[in-house]
């Protein structure tokens, strides 16, 4: 509940189309409904297709319906599904005290494959979202979901990952009963199993 | 930023105006330049800055002195026909032969001959195939050679056959080629560039005379219309002085004069330098007002072999070359340079630094032209 | 079990703003619901097809938004409820009856939602819906909130059935693809007998009793209006300025001038019912101020409309100063947001504002411009359109008469990006790309020598393309039709269509044959697997090069998605690092630089391509086209 002083709590969650970023943010969304938050979700993305950059803006708030579009300069966290995608929002969205949690898998656009742009080094890219935020955590999430045998659970390894952080109250059995409406039940155990292990990356926000 | 050497400077100094030969030999090296329906087609864009298309293209730059010292040793001194150990005639001993191909059937006889003996193991060849569209053709026994035997007049990416193979391990391989396409070929065999073709294993070049090729899409339009769209089986083109273009379609032949036809040489043969196949083992063409016999004009050392085992072996008659067909052939294989020269004068070329050739040759062959001509 | 379906009132639910729609049309009892697929409007109906069954409300995919509009009106005239949702383009397919229907008037409640998409995020045009509820004399709502999507849609049924037109119910990207916050009403459990009244024909005839009577039941509506809760004043009694708005609008305004400090300054006017204006309520908020800004999107459809007011009522309401788009203080095209919103009122109220550092503000945008590289859209890894590009630019190289291809709307809509080799030329709207062909392929009488290879998908073939290829056929028409048949409507959320075998409510359905529809007309029609690259570039050629009239292929591969969804890869694919030889002459990266399948990764260290095991979903025509055989697929 830490950083829920602050009333909107803007949270944008990134990543490129088909990495699941439009589910991350529902199911996070409805975690928070369920605990008595009003939440707007905002889904900014360009054509249906993959390969574009895809963003969710949240606003948690106590009391109030905001606009489905954070403002300029007020982004409190960032759930970066990709790390170029991470940084990318910091130029419109972010502020000297955000903080972020990235995926560190590269997906390359197309203009890289092609040869026509670069993809800075993976290095560089977190040395300077460290530089613009006030704490990053990095998490694997690609990796491990690819042992898992499917990377698209890196989604719900993100969301695990956030709930270790304490930054928003996220409970497990809220995450069960969302995944119960959304999914049949066959689908649940690997998904909850997927949290999990995102929990288990990255340790909780002390300021 | 260096000078683009790859598909890029090929289509700017080649391409674009309209100086492609047609000879096949940068297509299929590579995903992006195919032959179509008779025309040079590229599929897609490559930014290369140095690539073979450009470094075997007959039309990017020619260095006469560089392929011969590379090819032979020495500098370029024949003027008129290249290099070469003598000039005979001759004819193919075996009459069926003789009357499937153009004159004499040399060159059917040599390239049997030459996969008999296992001197090669395969030959490219041009072989003419729906609607009279001329391709390369890989053979490997000696029946399949007849297929192609007989002149097309309309130019052939001979040379992407042997781009394309597919070749056995280590193949030696023949190729019977025109003389853009023996330009192209001694520029792959003295090329710098990393080589992805069996350029190295080839053991035998016979080489055509040749003054022209046709455009094959327009040309075949206009016969198409010239013979009211009827089904085309063959079409040959009678010696001087009759001159005919005779298209045969089924029972009947139609008549073309020449001269309707010479609008679809393209401009590319204008400014070719070549009318003998230099830098082959053996070239091979007709003699003047004698038919059913080839001159055969033998270049180099492995050409005399085979040339000499053909004798041998009864499968061709050689007589000497009459003097006076001598000196005609190296008049017109002057006249042709000459009026090369002026072409890519005019042209701007010459500026470009496409031929390398000592400004002295370049005034002999335009001053020995001035009196072939007349 | 679904939340539209939730029997759970007073429960707090987080909806997307299409789902809220979707809900309120629940709560009104609705009975019939049809749509054509059109974002943003798409999840209205997909999420009514998921319920429809358990609430026994019939649900429907409709080949086009015309038809789906005849459907729910066809419930109307039987006295039940109906639902049609659509994007603004579809509105333009259905508003020929829906300017008819009008007049003729409705029973039971009909709701025409339309969803727009100003900034065009997944659209063609820009195009502001709202006036065709003036040009069709139609009750208009707008709903800013999530809360007020599902309420407004309950409403509007209920308004519809009191004055027997069809109610308009405009949204727009940021509510309907949005979510939020909703109060659940209760669920009805009436039960109405449909009946046609044939003693009383439904007919727009005559018109001058018929337009009489429905500017009548304009002047009654807006009674309704004028004590709406969903038009509200909020802000200080006389404010320097105040504010007209509406829709998702409203929701940037309130933050901006809280953000901004500007509660006590500025007064907010809001209003959910914009067609007819509620005059009463109007006039006495306009009272308050002397200057009026509008902020709305994206046509200024409340500005014009209120300065006609204003000028109306010049007497009661005096001089004012308009501030909005025709002035220039807000931008005429595009969406709003916070920040326009917010730079608009400091620079009224020259007030300072600055949400972060202003150094922190240039380098972050200055090291996000250098350091992450833009991401053009493109096909997915897998899509059977990047095959069928690659086919289509060989075939149209190879035939090289300077042929190209008039595209049409869909995914494959993507093939004028470098996606898909830049091959498409033209489009506009749905089947346009077959009207516009049937033009190209008169023209050879005028020296027209170009081979026209028009493309459409699927569910485009049955939405608009039919009519074009029959007379394709009647006036002979020469071109090259290719149907892009990925067995989805993929581009909007793969619902099924009449090619699919089954309906929007899951049940089997004869599936209305591609082929046999354009062999019936004549045509000359073949079927290719584009993931066969060379058969398909060699078929496209050869139709180009013999056909003459109408020639149809069929290219028949299902969306990479849908079939990814159900099973697994295809093939495994990898690259042989031995064999690849990268941007050596011979390739010089031909599957990454040329092809460019998202699921290949270029490695410049070491020269080579690889697969992304993480996006590649194994389609392996990568394999097919690269030279070296370098590519490897094992079946997986």
């Amino acid at each position: 509940m830490l950083l829920l002083e602050k009333d909107p709590l803007n949270v944008i969650i990134t990543g490129v189309g088909g990495q699941g970023n439009v589910l991350a943010s529902q199911i996070l969304g409805q975690m928070l409904v369920q605990k008595g938050y009003v939440v707007t979700i905002g889904e900014t993305y360009g054509a249906s297709q993959r390969g574009g950059s895809v963003m969710s803006h949240l606003r948690i708030s106590h009391k109030d319906q905001f606009s489905p579009l954070i403002p300029q300069g007020l982004c409190d966290l960032v759930v970066g599904l990709e790390p170029v995608e991470a940084l990318r929002v910091l130029g419109p969205y972010g502020n000297p005290g955000v903080l972020m949690i990235v995926n560190t898998r590269p997906i390359h656009p197309i203009d890289v494959i092609s040869g026509d742009a670069q993809y800075p080094d993976l290095e560089q890219v977190l040395k300077e979202i460290r530089s613009l935020s006030r704490r990053l955590w990095t998490v694997q999430a690609t990796d491990m979901a690819l042992e898992m045998g499917d990377p698209l659970f890196s989604n719900i390894i993100m969301l695990g990952a956030l709930s270790a952080t304490g930054i928003l109250p996220l409970e497990r059995e809220d995450l069960e009963r969302i995944l119960g409406e959304l999914f049949p039940p066959e689908r649940i155990p690997a998904n909850l199993e997927a949290y999990d292990k995102g929990r288990e990356a990255v340790q909780e926000y002390s300021p | 930023m260096a000078e683009n050497r790859g598909l890029q400077a090929l289509e700017a100094n080649v391409i674009q105006k309209d100086l492609c030969a047609f000879c096949g030999a940068c297509l299929s090296l590579c995903p992006y330049l195919r032959s179509w329906g008779g025309r040079w087609v590229k599929l897609h864009d490559c930014d290369l800055a140095e690539g073979r298309c450009y470094a075997y293209c007959p039309r990017t730059e020619l260095d006469l002195d560089a392929i011969h010292s590379g090819l032979l040793g020495g500098p370029y001194e024949d003027l008129a026909m290249g290099p070469f150990r003598r000039v005979v005639m001759a004819q193919c001993t075996d009459p069926q032969v003789r009357q499937r191909a153009q004159t004499g059937g040399v060159v059917s006889a040599l390239m049997s001959l030459a996969l008999d003996a296992g001197w090669i193991d395969a030959a490219v060849l041009t072989r003419r195939g729906e609607d009279q569209l001329p391709e390369g053709y890989l053979v490997r026994k000696r029946e399949e050679v007849l297929i192609c035997a007989g002149s097309s007049y309309v130019a052939a990416p001979t040379l992407e056959a042997l781009n394309r193979g597919p070749w056995n391990g280590d193949e030696r391989i023949g190729v019977v080629a025109i003389p853009c396409q023996v330009q192209a070929l001694a520029k792959m065999r003295l090329s710098a560039l990393e080589r992805k073709t069996p350029i190295d294993r080839i053991a035998l070049i016979v080489g055509l005379f040749c003054t022209w090729a046709l455009t094959y899409r327009p040309f075949m339009e206009f016969v198409r219309i010239r013979v009211q769209g009827v089904p085309i089986q063959k079409m040959d083109i009678t010696p001087p002085p009759e001159r005919l273009l005779k298209v045969h379609t089924h029972g009947d032949v139609w008549n073309i004069p020449l001269d309707e036809i010479r609008s679809f040489i393209p401009p590319t043969c204008g400014v070719c330098l070549d009318m003998t196949s230099e830098w082959a083992d053996l070239s091979v063409g007709t003699v003047e007002g004698m038919e059913g016999w080839n001159t055969v004009v033998v270049r180099t050392e492995r050409g005399e072999e085979l040339f000499e085992r053909a004798e041998k072996e009864g499968l061709l008659e050689i007589r000497q070359l009459p003097e006076a067909n001598f000196q005609h052939l190296r008049d017109a294989s002057l006249l042709k340079k000459r009026r090369a020269l002026k072409a890519l004068q005019e042209r701007g070329e010459l500026a470009t630094g496409y031929l390398k050739l000592s400004q002295e040759a370049v005034q002999r062959i335009l001053e020995d032209g001035t009196e072939a001509e007349s | 079990m679904s939340l539209i379906a939730k029997d759970a009132p007073g429960q707090q639910v987080l909806l997307m703003g299409n789902e809220a729609i979707a809900r309120g049309a629940v709560e009104a009892g609705v009975k019939v619901c049809a749509a054509y697929p059109g974002n943003p409007s798409s999840e209205i109906i997909g999420s009514l097809a998921q319920v429809g069954e358990d609430l026994g409300i019939y649900v429907e995919w409709s080949v086009n938004e015309k038809v789906a509009l005849e459907i729910s009106a066809a419930a109307s005239f039987a006295g039940l409820r109906g639902l049609t949702a659509m994007k603004q383009n579809g509105l333009n397919v259905a508003s020929d009856f829906l300017l008819n229907l009008n007049l003729s008037g409705t029973k039971g409640g009909l709701v025409v939602v339309v969803c727009d998409d100003p900034s065009a995020l997944s659209s063609s045009n820009e195009e502001d819906s709202r006036a065709y509820a003036k040009l069709g004399d139609l009750p208009l709502l707008e709903p800013s909130t999530f809360q007020e999507a599902k309420d407004m849609t309950k409403w509007a049924f209920e308004l519809s059935e009191e004055l027997g037109i069809p109610c308009m119910l405009r949204s727009v990207t940021r509510v309907s693809h949005a979510r939020g916050n909703v109060k659940l009403g209760e669920i009805p459990k009436d039960v109405r007998e449909p009946h046609f009244d044939t003693t009383h024909p439904i007919i727009p005839l005559p018109v001058a009793w018929t337009h009489r009577s429905l500017h009548d039941k304009l002047a009654k509506c807006r009674e309704r209006f004028e004590t709406s809760s969903f038009n509200i004043y909020q802000g200080p009694e006389k404010p320097e300025l105040l504010v007209v708005t509406c829709g998702s609008s409203w929701l940037y305004v309130r933050e901006a001038v809280h953000n901004l400090g500007l509660e006590d300054r500025v007064g907010v006017v809001k209003l959910g019912t914009t067609w007819p204006l509620p005059g009463d309520f109007l006039r006495r908020h306009l009272k308050r101020a002397a200057r009026i800004l509008f902020v709305e999107e994206v046509d200024p459809f409340l500005e014009e409309n209120v300065k006609a007011f204003c000028a109306e009522n010049g007497d009661e309401l005096g001089m004012k100063t308009f501030l909005g788009k025709a002035s220039g203080d807000m931008p005429d095209i595009g969406e709003m947001n916070p920040d326009i919103v917010t730079e608009t009122l400091k620079r009224i109220f020259r007030v300072s504002y600055e949400p972060r550092p202003s150094e922190y503000a240039q380098n972050a945008t200055q090291i996000a411009l250098q350091h992450a590289p833009m991401r053009q859209l493109g096909f997915c890894a897998g899509c059977p359109h990047r095959a069928t590009y690659w086919a289509v630019k060989n075939a149209l190289a190879m035939d090289g008469r300077d042929g190209f291809v008039l595209g049409d709307i869909g995914c494959y809509t993507l093939g004028i990006a470098p996606a898909g080799f830049s091959q498409v030329k033209t489009f506009h709207a749905m089947g346009s790309g077959t009207g516009l062909a049937n033009g190209f392929g008169q023209l050879e009488r005028f020296g027209f020598h170009q081979p026209i290879i028009a493309v459409c998908g699927d569910s485009t073939f049955y939405h608009a393309a039919v009519p074009a290829l029959i007379n394709a056929q009647y006036n002979r028409a020469d071109f090259l039709m290719l149907i892009l048949d990925n067995s989805a409507t993929s581009m909007t959320g793969f619902q099924p269509h009449p090619g699919t075998g089954r309906t929007a409510m899951g049940q089997e359905a004869p599936v209305v044959d591609i082929e046999g529809l354009c062999r019936a007309l004549g045509a000359h029609v073949e079927a290719v697997d584009p993931f066969q690259v060379t058969e398909t570039t060699h078929t496209i050629y050869r139709l180009l090069q013999k056909g003459k009239g109408l020639r149809v292929l069929v290219v028949r591969r299902e969306c990479a998605l849908v079939r990814g969804k159900r099973e697994g890869k295809l093939f495994q694919v990898r690259v042989d690092q031995q064999r690849c030889i990268g941007i050596d002459c011979g390739c010089n990266r031909l599957c990454t630089r040329v092809f460019k399948c998202p699921g290949l990764v270029w490695d410049p260290e070491t020269g080579k391509a690889r697969v992304d095991e993480a996006i590649c979903t194994g389609c392996g025509v990568c394999a097919e086209i690269c030279p070296s055989s370098a590519i490897i697929k094992e079946v997986a």
